[in-house]
């Protein structure tokens, strides 16, 4: 009996011990964790829109977030846009705009909430639902972030996720006002190296850049190889402005499939098609609401 | 009962006499999954040497605290402490390489040979011998994933850590996944081959 | 041991014919998903050919984005008036469950209903792919010590893999309900590695004392592996990706299922081959564990054959 209770006694002291290792390791972890996320986001946006550490920001850029959610009340569901007010620089609070499925003005509500919160989902979460009161549910759907320079809009970023060949393969892309591509990063994917890896390869990611809007709208993928001069370019082998002039040239063209790895090209390609279709259908009717009802954003 | 060997033949033991990865053939997941190049290699070596000494210290210090009767699942919540510390701190400062090592790094803690390392040494030794113990297993195990990771790299992209050596890619073949049966397989074969020559020529 | 497989995949295949079932009670008995761009629909009794073929009487879109309605570019009715293919202009992403409403179609004002794969199907597909496409041994290069251990003979390794994959779905179903109940609630995922490698044993033991005192002879030629079975990185693998993917009981389940006889499959494999090469002239450095691993090696580029595939 006595071993038993002593057993009991060690093996408990024992897991609270480690509880506590592990316990403390996660708390001074999980900041670094965040910051590290935050960081890596940071730089794909900053290559997106072709800046760097020669080629910093300039101050004149703004960049401000839009969330999406999806509300429902009593089995309707309305598109929810949480989106910032004021101007440049300026800390003027948040608007939900509600939009029902016809592409109709609801209503807007103002949110309280700090920029420094707006990033959390589950500050963010609340705040809406506070704002919204509790006969509605809401569901976050996505972000974009609208990029201005001097009060006027240069970029679009949109983050994706989509089946690939293996499994989900997540990009983030870099859209101009007129919604043409002008940026392609592939995040993260389980493709398998060496064939569908090589969606991460400049003459692949590249292709997609200074394609108009009504081409992707109805993008496709063919089996042909690349003609040498136009890889070239894609590579970087020849210098920038040449390099911009061929691809302008190919603007028209559908994408040339990876060797060996079509269906990891097509995935990419469906992908960037719907989300670009969807963008433009979804931020048309949005800038329509914000001007009918002279909504103060900053874009 | 203390060991006799010194703390240097201790370590020398885990690199050369009882290397993990070709000797024992323990630990192999890694060896084979990730030795896709030297760094992977160094990374995951590293993750294993410190749960390997840390449990080790650990098991030593408190080897008169535990009951033997519970010994083994006091080992095995040793080294799951000990791996999720390891893994929360690689994935918090070292983001670059721990998504390239995905999973494995959690996976440490099924390894045998550290539950082994603690059953049989460990918890007779002092605290300093446990200490030099573990290092040379885990001087091994990483020894033996850079080897690895070096042949596999070099002859697959023509590369090591990440500088291009070869400037050109002499087998593809040899990061695919599947090749790293047969590199850890030939290595073995070699490995056996040199033991017998030089067996043969001592009794000759 | 072909036989087994075969039978199997015949009994999930007859499951999964069935379509999606519809969520509006009356109207619709069944939905699926045709070819790349249609939706079939099956109406519970004849409608009116003309109100089925009007795509204006048909709102389409899929569930996550209910805000852009897909367009139909024509519907063919079935002589019967009880069936109708909407074809649609661009292929669908038919891994999006889509809604349909129907509006004054079958004398019905307006309907809705869910079009999605088969629920059977997906489940099977987890399935499938733990056990051939993501093979645990040969494509994810895990639990390889016991691996080797034991695939000498035919014998020990039928023996390994069948007490595997018993301890793996006990002991997954149980680190699911840990997971959904008490550390996901409590944000305590840090835990997961400890939780899980301790439920293993737990269930080893429990397994072990069961064992030995309800089958003596069973424990005595079964016994020795379940010692093996927590050294075996299998084990934490399949509770790690079941909580980053997120399954529930039915998906983990699956997973748990197609790992344990992947590994047994794996096993199986590797000891008919083991067992003739032990006759065959092998060079002396060669022979035992390296052989063993270059023979594993072929059977990985095999299994890469795997890779892809798309039953459901």
């Amino acid at each position: 009996m006595k071993m038993i209770i002593t057993i009991i006694f060690r093996l408990t002291v024992s897991c609270l011990l480690a509880g506590l290792v592990m316990g403390t390791t996660f708390v001074l972890t999980n900041k670094a964790k965040k910051a590290n996320e935050f960081a890596r986001e940071e730089r794909v946006v900053y290559s997106l829109l072709g800046f760097s550490k020669e080629n910093p920001i300039p101050e004149s850029m703004g960049m401000y977030e839009v969330f999406r959610y999806l509300v429902s009340e009593n089995g309707q569901q309305t598109i929810g846009y949480l989106v910032p007010l004021g101007g440049h620089g300026e800390d003027g609070g948040f608007s939900f705009i509600r939009i029902d499925l016809d592409a109709a003005f609801v209503d807007k509500t103002d949110v309280a909430l700090s920029h420094d919160k707006v990033r959390e989902q589950g500050d963010r979460d609340a705040a809406v639902q506070a704002a919204l009161g509790t006969d509605k549910t809401i569901r976050f759907v996505e972000q974009t972030v609208v990029v201005t320079d001097h009060g006027e809009r240069t970029a679009y970023l949109l983050h994706g996720k989509f089946p690939g060949y293996k499994t989900n393969i997540a990009i983030m892309l870099a859209l101009a006002p007129d919604y043409s591509v002008i940026g392609l990063e592939i995040m993260e994917h389980e493709e398998d190296p060496g064939l569908g890896a090589e969606i991460e390869q400049n003459y692949f990611k590249k292709q997609f850049m200074f394609k108009p809007f009504e081409k992707i709208k109805a993008i496709e993928v063919v089996k042909e190889p690349m003609p040498v001069e136009y890889v070239d370019a894609l590579e970087g082998k020849i210098d920038e402005a040449a390099a911009a002039d061929m691809m302008k040239q190919y603007k028209d063209n559908d994408i040339y499939a990876l060797t060996g790895a079509t269906i990891s090209s097509d995935a990419v390609s469906s992908g960037i098609k719907a989300m670009t279709r969807k963008f433009a259908y979804r931020f048309d009717v949005l800038d329509q609401v914000i001007e009918e009802q002279h909504i103060g954003v900053p874009f | 009962m203390a060991t006799e060997k010194t703390h240097g033949q201790l370590v020398a033991d885990g690199i050369l006499k009882e290397n993990p990865i070709f000797k024992l053939a323990l630990s192999m997941c890694p060896a084979v999954g990730i030795s896709t190049t030297v760094m992977n290699g160094i990374m995951l070596g590293i993750a294993v040497l410190m749960v390997q000494v840390l449990s080790s210290v650990t098991i030593s210090a408190l080897k008169d605290f535990i009951h033997p009767r519970i010994r083994i699942p006091t080992y095995t919540l040793t080294i799951a402490t000990w791996v999720t510390v390891i893994d929360l701190s690689l994935a918090a400062y070292f983001p670059a390489a721990y998504i390239k090592m995905g999973i494995f790094v959690k996976i440490i803690v099924a390894f045998a040979i550290i539950t082994m390392r603690l059953e049989m040494f460990a918890c007779k030794e002092s605290v300093p011998a446990s200490f030099w113990d573990g290092l040379g297993m885990g001087l091994g195990f990483l020894i033996g994933m850079v080897v690895l990771g070096a042949v596999r790299e070099l002859l697959g992209s023509g590369a090591l850590l990440g500088y291009d050596v070869l400037g050109f890619k002499p087998l593809l073949f040899f990061i695919l996944p599947s090749a790293g049966f047969f590199v850890v397989g030939l290595m073995m074969g070699f490995f056996n081959w040199i033991e017998e020559f030089y067996k043969a020529r001592k009794r000759g | 041991m072909n036989r087994i497989t075969y039978t199997l995949l015949f009994f999930l295949v007859n499951l999964v014919g069935f379509a999606g079932v519809a969520q509006a009670a009356d109207l619709v008995t069944g939905t699926e998903f045709g070819a790349a761009n249609e939706i079939i629909v099956h109406f519970s009794k004849a409608v009116d050919k003309a109100e089925a073929a009007d795509p204006g009487r048909y709102i389409v879109f899929e569930e996550l984005d209910p805000d852009i309605r897909l367009e139909i570019e024509s519907i063919a009715v079935a002589d019967s008036g009880r069936e109708a293919v909407l074809t649609f202009a661009d292929p669908l992403n038919s891994h999006n469950t889509h809604i349909v409403n129907t509006i004054g179609i079958g004398g019905v004002e307006q309907a809705s209903f869910s079009v999605s794969k088969p629920y059977l199907g997906y489940l099977a597909s987890i399935l499938i792919a733990a056990l051939l496409i993501n093979n645990f041994v040969f494509t994810k290069y895990l639990g390889l010590c016991v691996f080797f251990g034991t695939s000498k003979r035919k014998d020990t390794a039928t023996g390994m893999g069948v007490v595997f994959t018993i301890v793996i779905v006990v002991a997954v179903s149980m680190a699911w309900v840990l997971y959904q109940y008490v550390l996901k609630p409590f944000h305590l995922d840090y835990l997961q590695i400890v939780v899980f490698i301790g439920l293993t044993s737990l269930t080893i033991q429990a397994v072990d004392t069961i064992l030995r005192k309800v089958n003596p002879i069973l424990f005595k030629s079964f016994g020795v592996f379940l010692v093996l079975v927590i050294a075996n990185c299998i084990i934490i693998a399949v509770p790690l990706l079941m909580a980053s993917n997120e399954y529930n009981y039915f998906e983990t389940l699956m997973l748990s299922l197609g790992a344990g006889f992947g590994f047994l499959l794996a096993l199986y494999l590797m000891s008919s081959v083991r067992e003739r090469i032990d006759l065959a002239r092998i060079p002396e450095s060669f022979k035992g564990l390296p052989i063993a691993f270059v023979v594993a090696g072929q059977f990985a580029m095999a299994f890469l054959g795997f890779s892809g595939l798309q039953l459901f």
